[in-house]
């Protein structure tokens, strides 16, 4: 239980958590009891109604945060002709559901949402529209948008089926509270100082994640778990993806941050609580950990969640590199009945300042699409962040991180690694070795790979 | 039937008992129409659907692309996959500790309330049943709360007597058992009250004549009410066999890819079959792989059932 990898698993929990019982909730990126706002599924309505002297086309748009709803008012303000039906599909199952629709030949929305995990997966089969040909024309915006993400939502033949909307500049987060009650200073530039400065590396970082737990009498640490907090960052800041197309790359990519991970368990650095459930939550309000090392997408759910604790967080940069953890896409299913009008919503959205920077102030999801950083938004204090100028910083990660691969087995690789951080974790497993039996077991089991 | 003449016999039969097969549903047009609704949804999604998966099963299939006729190489692969294998190892593990436990005390329970010792026996049998009410994924959510390694109830109420703090959730070792206590807590009441059901349809009369022949209430049980509970217990133990091959929910929320890095948690310590089928449909995308693991699962139901009912299905009398 020990380690979440990534914000599919985040997302997952979530959508368990729509159960209604409040254990799960922190989860609302997964918006969980809200009533959905159509049952009526993602059927295409292909019937026109007619008000006033206007024809009034319906889209159908499926994501997994209630928050899809701050869209639709603005949206058919500037476009009245069309009327917008934000379904949202628990993210536990989401892609799935689209996927179950395509393979059943109906049932898809006009405008899907992908995840970063499953991106690769849905670029390597069909079904879902090419945005770069009539009557779509996303080709204009190629420029605008955060090159690794345009990468990822294009097919090996050239052809671009999701259309990059925001990314996930990963930082670390801690509580002025907590801070202060130890005696540190709360400041991000003195904090920066005491984690190492600026050419820190994670050394210096656990050195302080040390010197914190003691100085709380080992009740606080500075982070939850060693999986999500360090593995997560330390393996996404060499560029996600165990492999390059069909070659593993997870002896590579895997090795230090099992190291890393290893060693903040065994010096009992973390507070080894497992992310995302009941117990984390506890922990949070019990001070069980003092930060945590995450992406900027984290801050609706936290707003939500946890109220008391909006303005007590800042954010430095994690030691050593930048990085993006999460992000996602939108796709137009070819079955989908209303292409331009879909096409209309997903430009808005994905690729106006003013569509995407609604969703920004709602939810802290990051564009992916560059002119919408011109915003003064992005110079003013934040009051979740206390006041901090904290997201120009982000704007800086966009293209200045490594590569990203995705392949259609990503799912499957991170199982297979994941099951090995487990036994590092729990069980104390060399982590050379089991970087060394991830990959071969990825080899046995996935046939089209090569080491 | 047995000469080789009667080959021809058959042969003159086999027309005639279809022919007169169909006369009588000819016959019967109305009652057939009537029940209708049934066959014909069944057909549509029960049938249909099972021996599709049988079809696929020779396939390899993304769920979206053309699918590629591969013969039987998604068994011989499946044969050599020790994660599959270690997770039907899980899901007989489970029937063992789980199942096996919960259809024991449930008899047990059923035998108390059904006594004349106890009184209230409605608010026994709500009790003991309305866990089975409860969804599964609140369930999951509140054992969540309860075995939680640093919060939880139960280490909270085991660090009195000087135990713990166990890592119900992470440590592999505790997986399994964590799993088996949610679900023979879910599932005893409804057991219970199957059984409840048959300890009732025995007559009460016989009870009468053992206790006046003096025997003790532990003689009575074992010699009177066993035996006929029999067909009753044999129903119960079939479906529990059933269910239990099929385990998804429990699992999937304590140790599922919910919550731990990868489906199952710790060493895939709690990845049940169920669990590990639906991750290689709709997940890793091989919805041909994962149709034969589901026709290697209903092989393995048919044995254990038939096994079962080899060992304990001879009727009472015999």
């Amino acid at each position: 239980m020990t380690t979440t990898l990534s914000r599919r698993r985040f997302l997952k929990i979530a959508a368990a958590g729509a159960g209604g019982i409040g254990a799960a909730a922190l989860l609302a990126a997964c918006g969980s009891a809200a009533p959905q706002s159509g049952q009526s599924g993602g059927q295409a309505q292909p019937a026109a109604p007619v008000q006033g002297d206007k024809v009034v086309t319906e889209i159908t748009f499926w994501w997994w945060d209630q928050v899809g709803e701050v869209w639709k008012e603005p949206f058919e303000k500037a476009y009245p002709n069309i009327k917008l039906n934000f379904v949202n599909t628990p993210f536990a199952d989401a892609h799935d559901k689209l996927l179950t629709s395509f393979a059943a030949g109906s049932g898809a929305p006009d405008v899907a949402s992908i995840e970063i995990g499953r991106v690769g997966g849905f670029t390597a089969k069909g079904g879902l529209a090419d945005l770069l040909a009539p009557p779509f024309d996303a080709g204009s915006l190629k420029n605008d948008m955060v090159a690794y993400k345009w990468t990822q939502g294009s097919t090996s033949d050239g052809r671009l089926v999701c259309l990059p909307w925001d990314i996930g500049p990963a930082g670390i987060w801690y509580r002025t509270d907590i801070f202060e009650a130890l005696g540190l200073p709360t400041d991000p530039e003195a904090v920066e100082q005491l984690i190492g400065g600026p050419d820190r590396t994670w050394d210096d970082f656990f050195a302080f994640a040390k010197q914190l737990k003691e100085k709380s009498g080992g009740k606080t640490s500075l982070f939850a778990d060693a999986g999500t907090d360090i593995y997560g960052a330390v393996y996404r800041q060499q560029g996600e993806g165990y492999a390059d197309g069909n070659k593993v790359l997870i002896e590579e990519k895997a090795t230090r941050p099992f190291q890393l991970a290893a060693r903040v368990r065994r010096e009992g650095i973390d507070a080894n609580i497992p992310w995302w459930g009941a117990e984390w939550q506890t922990g949070l309000r019990d001070n069980a950990f003092a930060g945590m090392v995450i992406a900027c997408w984290m801050q609706g759910g936290l707003t939500r969640e946890q109220p008391d604790l909006v303005g007590k967080w800042r954010v430095v940069r994690a030691p050593e590199a930048n990085y993006n953890w999460g992000g996602s896409f939108m796709a137009i299913p070819e079955q989908s009945k209303n292409k331009e009008a879909a096409w209309t919503f997903v430009k808005w959205a994905c690729a106006t300042p003013e569509g995407q920077n609604i969703m920004f102030k709602a939810s802290g999801v990051f564009p992916a699409y560059k002119p919408a950083w011109e915003d003064p938004l992005y110079d003013e204090p934040v009051p979740f962040f206390g006041g901090q100028r904290a997201y120009r910083w982000g704007t800086e990660i966009g293209d200045n991180i490594k590569a990203i691969f995705r392949t259609p087995n990503d799912l499957q690789l991170d199982d297979i690694v994941g099951a090995e951080l487990t036994k590092v974790l729990q069980d104390g497993k060399d982590p050379v070795q089991a970087a060394k039996d991830a990959e071969a077991e990825a080899l046995k089991r996935i046939p089209d790979l090569q080491g | 039937m047995a000469t080789t003449t009667s080959s021809v016999s058959v042969d003159q039969q086999h027309p005639t008992s279809r022919g007169s097969t169909l006369r009588e549903i000819k016959r019967n047009g109305w009652a057939y129409a009537f029940i209708s609704p049934f066959y014909i949804l069944y057909a549509v999604f029960g049938m249909f659907p099972l021996l599709y998966g049988v079809w696929l099963s020779f396939f390899k299939w993304d769920g979206i692309s053309e699918m590629q006729w591969i013969g039987l190489r998604n068994y011989t692969r499946l044969f050599a996959d020790d994660i599959w294998w270690y997770a039907v190892y899980n899901t007989i593990w489970l029937f063992f500790g789980a199942t096996v436990p919960q259809l024991t005390i449930a008899l047990i329970l059923a035998f108390i309330i059904n006594s004349n010792y106890i009184r209230g026996k409605d608010i026994y049998r709500a009790a003991f049943f309305s866990p089975f009410v409860a969804s599964s994924v609140a369930i999951s959510i509140v054992f969540l709360s309860i075995f939680g390694s640093r919060y939880g109830l139960l280490n909270y109420a085991l660090s009195f007597v000087g135990i713990g703090p166990i890592r119900w959730l992470e440590d592999a070792s505790w997986i399994k058992p964590s799993i088996a206590m949610v679900i023979i807590w879910q599932w005893t009441g409804y057991s219970m009250i199957i059984f409840l059901a048959g300890l009732q349809s025995i007559n009460a009369e016989l009870y009468e004549a053992a206790k006046v022949d003096g025997a003790r209430t532990r003689d009575v049980f074992w010699h009177i009410t066993m035996p006929l509970m029999r067909p009753v217990i044999l129903f119960q133990v079939i479906l529990s066999i059933i269910g239990a091959m099929q385990n998804f929910d429990i699992p999937v929320m304590l140790a599922g890819g919910t919550q731990s890095s990868a489906p199952g948690g710790t060493d895939r310590a709690g990845l049940v079959a169920m669990v590990q089928l639906y991750w290689t449909a709709f997940k890793y995308g091989e919805f041909g792989y994962a149709a034969a693991m589901a026709l290697i699962l209903f092989v393995l139901i048919l044995i254990f059932s038939v096994i079962y009912n080899r060992w304990q299905g001879r009727s009472p009398t015999d």
